[in-house]
C-alpha cells in the first residue's frame, strides 16, 4: 500500500534556518518541498562563498570516489585535483590534501603494476615459444643467430615462402622450424651462420614477418639455457607485484577510512546547502515545507520543539491546500509481499492516492508463474536455486529480492506440477506413477485454454474493480463508466458460457438484454472512445491463452527431453542428450514465465487502474554510503 | 474433411504469425536496443515491446490446436 503522508510547514527566526535544517536532517524524516514563493517569501540563494564551498566539495567527493575504496581503481583515477578553494570545515582542507596525495601515489603504484604485468604477459608469450621449440632443434648452435618469429593468420603461408627465398640465399645453410602455440599463433624459429645475419636481416624486413623481441633481461643463447632463466624472471615479476599489490591494499586500508568520513561529512554538507534552496525567507523569517509520512509526523514536531521550543513552530498544510500528485510515494507492504515492490518498481511509481498493485502481483504473478512451469521436478530445481541465491546475496539487495520472488515462484511450481502430475516432464509418471490430479496437460488441451481465460477473465476484472475505486476517488463519472464496462464484460462471459451451453440457455437473453442496457451508460460516460476499450479489454482477457500455450510448450519439451533418453544407440549418450534438453527447457521455463507473466501484469491487469506519476519519497538525512549522491528533490519539484 | 487440410490449416495458424512475430521483432529488437544504449532505465519497456508481438505466435498456436481438436 502507499502510506498517508502528511504536507508540513515549518516557520522561524531567520537567523535559525541552518540549525533547524540541522534538526531536521537529523531526524530523517522530511522530503523538502518548495514553499509557495511570492513578493514576501523570496527563495533562499546560497552566496559566493558558499557556491564555492559547494564546488570545492563536489570535487573532494569525486576525488574520493575516483579512488574506489576497497575496490581496485586500475585506471580510475581522476586527473584533476578540487580547486583550490576555502573550507570552513577546519578538516576540509586537510582531507583534500589526504585524496591528492593517495591518488597520486595509487596511480603511481598502477602505473609501475601494469608495466610489470605487460612484461609478465610478453614473458609468458616467450615461455610458450621457447616450449614449443625445446628439443626440435640440436642443441649445439655455436656460431649460429637465432631468429624468433611470430606469424599471423594471414602469414602462416608465409614459412613456405621464407623457407624457399633463404634456400636461394644460404643453400642448406640454415635451418627453420614451425609451430602452433597453445596461444593459437603459429611461431617459428630461424637458426642461420652469424655471419649471414645482415643478408637475412634485410629478407625478414623485406618479407613484413614479425621478429618476436627477447623480454627485457633475458639474453639470447640456447633455448635450453633460456628456460631457468625466464622462469627466474617470473618469479621476480610475480613478487614485484604481489609487493606493489599490498603496498596499494596497505595505503588504502591507512587512507580508506579517513577519507571515506570525509566523503560523508562532504555529502552531508552539501546535503545542508542544496537543501537551504527549498527554503523561502522573509526579512526576518524562513519557511521550510516538506512531506513526511503521518505516522512520523507527531515525533518531528516532538523533535523540534525539544529543540526550539517555541521560538519555531511546525503546522501541518491542510489537505485542501495540496493535490495528491505533488506528495511524495513510499510503498509499504507485508514482509512475504516485499521482495515483489521490485516488480512495481520496474515502472513508474504509481501516484500517491492511487492503488500499489504490489499486493495482487505478489498473488498472481508466482501463480501464472507455476501454471506455466507446472513440474515438481523443475520446481525444486528452482527452489534450490531461490535458496543458493538467497544465502549469496546480501540484504535489501536485487539479487535477494529476486531469490525471494524465485521461492513462492518454485512453491507454485511445485504444486502445480502434483496437480499435473509432472516430474521432470512425464518422468514422474513412468518411473513412480505418478497421476495427474487436476487435468494432464499433455492431453487436456482446450480445458487448460478454458482455465487459462478464465483466470484472465477474473484477473482483468479484478483489475477493473481497482480501477473503479481508483476513479471513484476523484473521478466519479469515469467510475461510472468503468462499472458499466465491467458490467458487460461480466455478461458477455455468461451470455458467451450460455451459448455454448455451460450456463443454461435461458442465462443468454437476459445476459444480452443487460450488454444492451449497459452500453449507452459506457458510452456517455466514457465517451464514443470506450467501446473500442471495451473490445480490447476482450482481447486483454483472451491474451491470458499465452499461459496454456506457454505451458504445453514446456510440457512438450520435457517429454522430449525424456523420449532422446531413449532414441540414442547408447544409454549414456542418451541420458546426457536428455538432460541437456531438460537444462534447455529448465533457461526457457524460467524466463518465459517470468516476461510472460510480467507482461500479463504490466499490460492486461495494469492497464485496468494502474495510475504511474508517483515521485520517490527522498527524506533530508545524513548521508550514508550506498546512497545516491544527490538524494534531494530536485528543485523545482513542490 | 480431409485429414491433409486440417493440418495444413494448422500449420499454417501457427506458422504464418510465428513469421510475422518474428518480423516484428526483427524491427523491434534493433531499436529497442539502440534505445537502451541511450537509456538503459528504458529495460522494462524494452522487454514488453518485444514481448508484445509474441501474442501472435501464441494465439496461432492457440488457433492451431482448437483446429486440430475440431478437426479430429
Amino acid at each position: 500500500m502507499i502510506i498517508p503522508m502528511s504536507r508540513i510547514r515549518v516557520l522561524g527566526p531567520r537567523g535559525r534556518l541552518d540549525a533547524v535544517l540541522g534538526a531536521i536532517q537529523d531526524t530523517g524524516l522530511v522530503h523538502l518541498a518548495e514553499p509557495k514563493l511570492g513578493e514576501l517569501l523570496q527563495p533562499v540563494s546560497l552566496s559566493e562563498r558558499e557556491s564555492r564551498q559547494a564546488r570545492y566539495l563536489r570535487a573532494m567527493v569525486r576525488e574520493v570516489d575516483d579512488l574506489s575504496l576497497g575496490a581496485r581503481p586500475g585506471s580510475a583515477v581522476s586527473p584533476g585535483a578540487p580547486e583550490a578553494g576555502p573550507s570552513e570545515h577546519p578538516e576540509f582542507a586537510r582531507w583534500a590534501r589526504t585524496a591528492g596525495r593517495a591518488r597520486r601515489e595509487l596511480a603511481r603504484l598502477d602505473r609501475r603494476t601494469e608495466a610489470l604485468e605487460r612484461e609478465r604477459a610478453e614473458l609468458a608469450r616467450f615461455e610458450q615459444f621457447v616450449a614449443a621449440f625445446r628439443g626440435r632443434l640440436p642443441s649445439g648452435n655455436a656460431g649460429m643467430q637465432s631468429y624468433h618469429l611470430m606469424l599471423r593468420g594471414e602469414e602462416v603461408q608465409a614459412v613456405t615462402r621464407l623457407r624457399a627465398a633463404l634456400s636461394a640465399v644460404l643453400g642448406e645453410g640454415f635451418a627453420l622450424e614451425a609451430a602452433d602455440l597453445p596461444s593459437g599463433e603459429r611461431a617459428a624459429l630461424l637458426l642461420v651462420p652469424n655471419a649471414e645475419a645482415p643478408r637475412v636481416e634485410q629478407l625478414l624486413a623485406r618479407s613484413g614477418i614479425q621478429e618476436m623481441p627477447l623480454p627485457a633481461g633475458i639474453t639470447a643463447g640456447s633455448l635450453g639455457a633460456t628456460l631457468p632463466a625466464l622462469a627466474a624472471r617470473r618469479e621476480g615479476l610475480d613478487r614485484e607485484i604481489a609487493e606493489l599489490q599490498g603496498e596499494r591494499r596497505r595505503l588504502l586500508s591507512v587512507a580508506g577510512p579517513e577519507l571515506t568520513r570525509a566523503r560523508a561529512v562532504a555529502q552531508d554538507r552539501l546535503l545542508e546547502l542544496g537543501a537551504r534552496e527549498h527554503a523561502g525567507i522573509t526579512p526576518r523569517s524562513f519557511v521550510v515545507e516538506g512531506w513526511v509520512p503521518a505516522a512520523a509526523r507527531d515525533r518531528l514536531a516532538r523533535a523540534l520543539a525539544r529543540q526550539f521550543g517555541a521560538e519555531v513552530v511546525m503546522e501541518e498544510v491542510s489537505r485542501e491546500e495540496w493535490r495528491g500528485e505533488e506528495a511524495p510515494v513510499v510503498l509499504t507492504n507485508p514482509r512475504l509481499f516485499q521482495p515483489f515492490e521490485t516488480l512495481t518498481r520496474m515502472l513508474p511509481l504509481p501516484r500517491y492516492g492511487s492503488i500499489d498493485p504490489t499486493p495482487f502481483m505478489a498473488v498472481f504473478f508466482p501463480m501464472f508463474f507455476g501454471l506455466i512451469m507446472g513440474d515438481a521436478g523443475y520446481g525444486i530445481v528452482l527452489a534450490i536455486l531461490a535458496a543458493v541465491l538467497h544465502r549469496r546475496s546480501r540484504p535489501g539487495g536485487t539479487v535477494r529480492a529476486v531469490a525471494e520472488i524465485m521461492g513462492p515462484c518454485a512453491a507454485f511450481a511445485i504444486a502445480f506440477g502434483i496437480g499435473f502430475g509432472e516430474f521432470f516432464g512425464d518422468l514422474g509418471r513412468r518411473w513412480v506413477g505418478m497421476r495427474p490430479l487436476v487435468m494432464d496437460r499433455e492431453k487436456a488441451l482446450l480445458p487448460f485454454l478454458g482455465l487459462t481465460v478464465a483466470i484472465g477473465f477474473v484477473h482483468v476484472a479484478l483489475g477493473m474493480v481497482l480501477g473503479i475505486v481508483n476513479a471513484g476517488r476523484s473521478h466519479p463519472r469515469q467510475a461510472v463508466g468503468r462499472g458499466a464496462a465491467l458490467v458487460m464484460v461480466c455478461f458477455v462471459a455468461i451470455a458467451l458460457l450460455a451459448g455454448v451451453r455451460v450456463l443454461p440457455h435461458g442465462f443468454f437473453t437476459p445476459a444480452v438484454i443487460v450488454i444492451l442496457l449497459a452500453f449507452p451508460v459506457l458510452v456517455i460516460a466514457e465517451g464514443i472512445i470506450a467501446p473500442i476499450e471495451f473490445l480490447s479489454t476482450l482481447s486483454n482477457m483472451l491474451s491470458y491463452a499465452r499461459i496454456m500455450a506457454l505451458g504445453t510448450a514446456s510440457v512438450m519439451m520435457a517429454v522430449v527431453a525424456n523420449r532422446l533418453a531413449g532414441a540414442f544407440g547408447g544409454v549414456v549418450v542418451g541420458i546426457l542428450f536428455g538432460l541437456l534438453f531438460h537444462l534447455v527447457n529448465f533457461a526457457l521455463g524460467i524466463f518465459a514465465p517470468a516476461i510472460h507473466g510480467l507482461r500479463l501484469h504490466y499490460v492486461e491487469f495494469f492497464g485496468k487502474f494502474y495510475s504511474p506519476g508517483g515521485q520517490q519519497y527522498h527524506p533530508l538525512g545524513h548521508w550514508r554510503p550506498g546512497d545516491a549522491e544527490h538524494p534531494l528533490p530536485a528543485k523545482g519539484t513542490s | 474433411m480431409n485429414p491433409i487440410w486440417i493440418v495444413l490449416a494448422a500449420a499454417a495458424a501457427i506458422s504464418i504469425p510465428a513469421l510475422a512475430t518474428g518480423w516484428a521483432q526483427s524491427r523491434i529488437g534493433p531499436a529497442v536496443a539502440a534505445s537502451l544504449a541511450e537509456k538503459p532505465e528504458l529495460s522494462t519497456t524494452a522487454i514488453l515491446l518485444v514481448a508484445i508481438p509474441e501474442t501472435m505466435a501464441i494465439l496461432g498456436f492457440v488457433v492451431a490446436v482448437l483446429i486440430l481438436y475440431r478437426g479430429a
